[in-house]
């Protein structure tokens, strides 16, 4: 193999690396609240740094190389002050690479612990990780306001936001790459990680600590909304789930409720009470089904229903054996569910 | 020297070797299960430690507690009111009895039930060790299912 | 000589009551003095004191006491219930089935004059938390009213055994049912839902005891209409006022599944036309699962008995996050409380402090621990707040290490005694701590809605109970006599200054009144779990009787033959009385004793 198919083949196989980095709704380089600022910030200042120091020191180390040699010269035979002058540039060069690293350090502390420093009144979410999917809560000292979701977090524009972050079963990572870095979900141990949306948009992020067979498909959405727009979403949310509107549906609720589905599943109001997967009390709000998987679609729900194994196999939802009829009722019902 | 180099590689090989062959986990297993083929659940590590989940999910804790009853009887025990073949527990779970046992049958999916009911086997250590759970994730008060010795170890099987 | 002063000091009483007068020396409210010999219901009277004037049994001859007879109800299930005498007749009400048995008193050896199977659905025992007790029966105007555990009321004919009426209240497919002791108020019979660990809705109805209809039914949670909370309900503390706070003070439709039961003891003042009962914990344990004061759940009400509408509330521990059930006795007393006639209710609660509520008003006016306590601080008179300790705060997924008291209380449902005489309150309680570890729980009905795993053990002192007279004035302990086992059964106590309780290992005991020592004890088959009472038998003498049988949450591991290597086994309660495999066996037992 010649040095330039070599190559070719090494920038073909870099270049979808590269290209995935460039989803602006998944992206470190694309900085969508204070705290992504900061890292982004800190981020480009060690690249920049690192890149010029690395670029002169390459860049030194060709011109001692390629410059001739005299042949008669040997170290013992150096003169004073050229001894003086190579550990002057020595030491030079030591000093400056530990002012860089010291300089180097001292920004890295202080803009990790501006991360950390709580906001003021900041908006509480409990974000628990389970296999594989995101069980969101909306906290608040007035119980009224308590409500739950999941794979789907709504949070308003300017105000800081406070996740607590907690895990079921085995370590997750909490990471919106546009947001903030990431931070561990740990079973039986409580984090915690603040940010501040800068302006509107749709985040996605994922889980980054591997899980489990399905880690790949443990995906949340963030959705940074304008304070009204929020609190109009937040009204919607603690609203118990509307009633069945037609015959279907109300034969899709009593399927849910009486059958396995409400066993592991929550739908406010209707008196499903199950904790084990994904509270439903609002799914046809969300726009995407079994943790960023596919879109939220009847027919994507409804081929989830019938064979969730072969979709994600693994995951935790059974095959229910439904007829397709009561399956068409059941996805009118939870479709409904806005 | 060097056959006994190649000796510790071709053992080192085979050592990895041994860990490609995965126990196989059946998600999709079509068909509800029959008693001849429902075997295979409690000799199967993923199945018994998903019948474990189910058992918590479910609320069998409850009344049954981490086997040693409570509400309901103990299931760590060689005490069995309906039986304790894999089939009869399975049975139970399924159609509920008569005394306060409720029925899952409804809720649960068949192979769901086959799974608790592997689980409820491996409690007592009715299974082989290495399929039984060798961890209790919460309060620890007891030995793990696959540490557990039978209480009457003359009874093969129930 | 002390019996001759014991037999005058109730003569005293007698005429006190007839006459009205010499009320201020007497603790006791006027409608709780007077005593024919007679247990009419399960706490003597509907002040609760378990208190009679019989003073034959005293410290000098206490040691005489004998075996009269014995009766086997046949049953391994734990025996709660307060065996209750009616003129001739002794009434007892057996476990799950239920059964009544009527016997004659007159003749010798317990012979059965009737017996009356009510026959509940099995399906009941699974979802009946604590074992499938009953905690016996009441007794008015010639009828003997009962629960089922498949949450009936039944009336019978007290002299023939014939069926009057049944109401069914309970629903067992949702984990509803009942084991408390009806109360009978003037003309209606009070009484409450269990299922608190299956996320049932609490609830007491009052039933009219001609023919059974329900007169009213309150619920513990939801709107106000539900609770029947209207323009007379002044609630002592800011915080239980305002509009529907049985929804709001919950998440969601958490309060349709919050708990709340009534399944312990309801007290009734007729001067004030008061019914007192207590609620019970809020569902799921798990409190994460219900932000919020989770109103009216772990407090005690005051209703009207006529119409039910609540008069007031406390709550002694909101947002309960240890299942500590608010349902334990009220007893009603008339105390010279710091120089001030008042009409107070004694609560020693499953948290850990004895209170004294002005049953007026629901004012506490105090609240002084009688066991060690590390889950909270005090309560501030002021507000009425119970002060949480928040290192003790239980979580999902997180273990939470000796927590004093535990889930089952510093003292459970076994209802403790006054007397007027000595002024003490003998409580029968536990010294147990736990560490609990919070799950994530579904709520699937009919199942248990629980979410913690726990283990009980022995608390500070290394005993893991004690029996405990109260200076309720002096609001502090007067003597204690340390058990190496909890202490799981009623207490009673008499004129003659002559204290009975049991142990779980089977010790009938009477200790001194004043003292706490020892008089006499007798070993029964089981263990003791139920209500003593004392009475005047056909022959004029002074007889104690007790219903021994091991079971309830601290016996389940005889009763359900429990695994007790598991440590979590009956929530927890197998750490604390595992040891009991292979020493005490099931057997349910009526003792009768007297003096020979």
């Amino acid at each position: 193999m010649n040095a330039r198919r070599f190559a070719q083949q090494i920038a073909l196989a870099a270049a979808p690396a590269l290209l995935a980095g460039c989803v602006d709704s998944q992206s470190v380089l694309n900085p969508q609240s204070g705290e992504a600022h900061d890292l982004a910030r800190l981020f480009w200042i060690f690249t920049t740094v690192c890149s010029l120091v690395w670029v002169l020191v390459v860049a030194a180390l060709l011109t001692l190389l390629l410059r001739r040699r005299r042949p008669d010269s040997t170290p013992e035979t150096d003169n004073l002050e050229q001894q003086s002058r190579k550990t002057a540039v020595v030491a030079g060069l030591v000093a400056l690479t530990a002012v860089i690293l010291v300089l180097f350090t001292l920004g890295s502390f202080y803009t990790t612990r501006g991360l950390i420093a709580p906001g003021p009144h900041p908006l509480l979410i409990k974000v628990t990780g389970a296999q594989w999917w995101w069980q969101v809560e909306y906290e608040d000292s007035d119980p009224t306001q308590v409500f739950s979701t999941a794979n789907e977090i709504h949070i308003p524009v300017g105000r800081p936001v406070t996740f607590d972050l907690e895990a079921t079963d085995v370590i997750h990572s909490f990471w919106a790459p546009n947001l903030m870095g990431k931070q561990d979900l740990i079973p039986g141990h409580r984090n915690s990680l603040t940010l501040t949306a800068d302006k509107p948009g749709e985040y996605r992020g994922q889980c980054a600590e591997f899980c489990g067979l399905q880690h790949s498909h443990m995906a949340f959405l963030v959705v940074a909304q304008t304070p009204a727009e929020f609190w109009a979403w937040r009204q919607a949310q603690l609203k118990p789930a509307a009633p069945p509107a037609s015959g279907q549906q109300a034969l899709g609720q009593h399927l849910f409720v009486e059958g396995s589905c409400a066993t592991c599943h929550t739908i406010s109001g209707a008196g499903a009470g199950g904790k084990t997967g994904p509270d439903l009390t609002h799914f046809g709000s969300r726009s995407t089904i079994a943790a960023g998987l596919m879109a939220n679609t009847p027919s994507n729900l409804a081929a989830w229903i019938k064979d969730p194994q072969e979709l994600k196999p693994g995951v935790n939802m059974p095959q229910v054996p439904l007829s397709d009829h009561d399956r068409g009722a059941i996805v009118a019902y939870l479709e409904a569910l806005k | 020297m060097s056959s006994a180099f190649a000796k510790i590689g071709l053992f080192a090989v085979a050592l990895v070797l041994v860990g490609c062959e995965r126990e196989k986990r059946d998600f999709n297993a079509g068909p509800p299960s029959s008693a001849a083929t429902a075997e295979h659940f409690e000799r199967d590590a993923y199945d018994i430690s998903q019948g474990e989940r189910l058992y918590g999910w479910m609320n069998c804790v409850g009344c049954h507690s981490h086997g040693g009853g409570g509400i309901g009887p103990a299931l760590s025990d060689d005490n069995w009111i309906y039986g304790g073949t894999l089939q009869q527990i399975h049975d139970t779970i399924r159609d509920g009895r008569p005394n306060g046992m409720p029925a899952w049958g409804a809720r649960l999916t068949d192979d769901e039930i086959w799974q608790i009911a592997a689980y409820v086997r491996s409690m007592g250590r009715y299974v082989a060790k290495d399929v039984a759970p060798s961890r209790q994730d919460a309060m620890q008060t007891s030995k793990a299912e696959s540490r557990r010795p039978r209480l009457s170890p003359r009874w093969g099987a129930p | 000589m002390k019996a001759g002063r014991a037999i005058w000091f109730s003569l005293v009483l007698t005429i006190c009551a007839a006459a009205g007068i010499c009320a201020a020396a007497d603790p006791l409210p006027p409608f709780a003095r007077a005593d024919d010999g007679q247990w009419t219901l399960p706490a003597k009277n509907t002040a609760s004191t378990r208190f009679s004037t019989l003073a034959e049994i005293n410290p000098a001859n206490a040691s005489r006491l004998r075996l009269d007879f014995t009766f086997k109800t046949g049953l391994g299930k734990g025996e709660e219930a307060a065996p209750l005498v009616v003129g001739n007749t002794m009434y007892i009400v057996t476990p799950y089935p239920n059964t009544v048995y009527a016997l004659d008193l007159t003749k010798p050896g317990a012979v059965v004059k009737w017996r009356f199977d009510p026959h509940p659905a099995p399906a009941s025992q699974g979802v009946a938390c604590c074992d499938v007790i009953n905690r016996g029966g009441a007794y008015a105007d010639g009828k003997l009213v009962f629960n089922t555990l498949d949450g009936q009321t039944i009336a019978l004919n007290a002299t023939t055994g014939k069926l009057l009426w049944r109401t069914q209240l309970g629903n067992i497919k949702i984990g509803e049912t009942i084991t408390m002791a009806p109360l009978i108020a003037r003309d209606k019979v009070l009484v409450g839902d269990s299922g608190g660990e299956f996320g049932v809705r609490g609830w007491i109805a009052a039933l009219n005891l001609a023919d059974g209809k329900i007169a009213w039914k309150a619920f513990n949670t939801g709107p106000d209409k539900d609770v029947l909370i209207g323009p007379s309900f002044r609630p002592f503390y800011a915080k239980d006022r305002g509009k529907d706070l049985g929804v709001s003070t919950w998440v969601g439709d958490e309060w349709k599944t919050g708990g709340g039961n009534v399944w312990g003891w309801v007290s009734y003042d007729p001067d004030l036309n008061l019914v007192y009962y207590g609620t019970g914990n809020p569902g799921p344990w798990n409190a994460e699962q219900r932000p919020g004061n989770n109103e009216w759940t772990a407090g005690i009400f005051a209703r009207d008995l006529n119409t039910g509408q609540a008069r007031w509330y406390y709550q002694w521990s909101p947002h309960d996050i240890y299942d500590h059930d608010g349902v334990n006795e009220n007893i009603l007393l008339d105390l010279h409380w710091r120089g001030q006639p008042r009409k107070v209710l004694v609560h020693p609660e499953r948290n850990g402090y004895v209170y004294v509520l002005d049953r007026t008003t629901g004012e506490v006016l105090s609240a002084k621990p009688f066991v060690f306590i590390n889950s909270s601080r005090g309560v501030d008179l002021k507000t009425g707040e119970l002060l949480m300790n928040p290192a003790k705060k239980v979580g999902t997924d997180k273990t939470t290490y000796d927590i004093c008291p535990t889930a089952s209380g510093a003292k459970d449902w076994e209802p403790s005694a006054y007397s007027p005489r000595t002024g003490l309150l003998y409580i029968p309680h536990a010294n147990l701590c736990m560490d609990e570890h919070g799950v994530s729980v579904s709520y699937i009905p009919g199942t248990p809605y629980v979410g913690a795993d726990l283990r009980q053990k022995e608390g500070r002192g290394g005993h893991r109970g004690a029996f405990t007279a109260w200076d309720v004035l002096g609001q502090k302990k007067s003597w204690e006599v340390q058990e190496p086992l909890p202490v799981w059964s009623g207490a009673v106590v008499t004129a003659g200054d002559v204290v009975f309780y049991g142990t779980l290992d089977g010790w009938f005991k009477a200790v001194g009144a004043r003292s706490g020592k020892l008089l006499w004890r007798y070993k029964t088959d089981s263990g003791i779990i139920s209500q003593p009472v004392v009475y005047r038998g056909p022959d004029g003498h002074e007889y104690v009787a007790v219903l021994s049988g091991i079971g309830g949450w601290i016996g389940m591991v005889i009763s359900n033959n429990m695994d007790a290597r598991d440590k979590t086994g009956a929530l927890g309660m197998v750490s604390a009385a595992g040891d009991l495999v292979g020493k005490v066996k099931k057997a349910g037992t009526l003792y009768v004793f007297r003096l020979r």
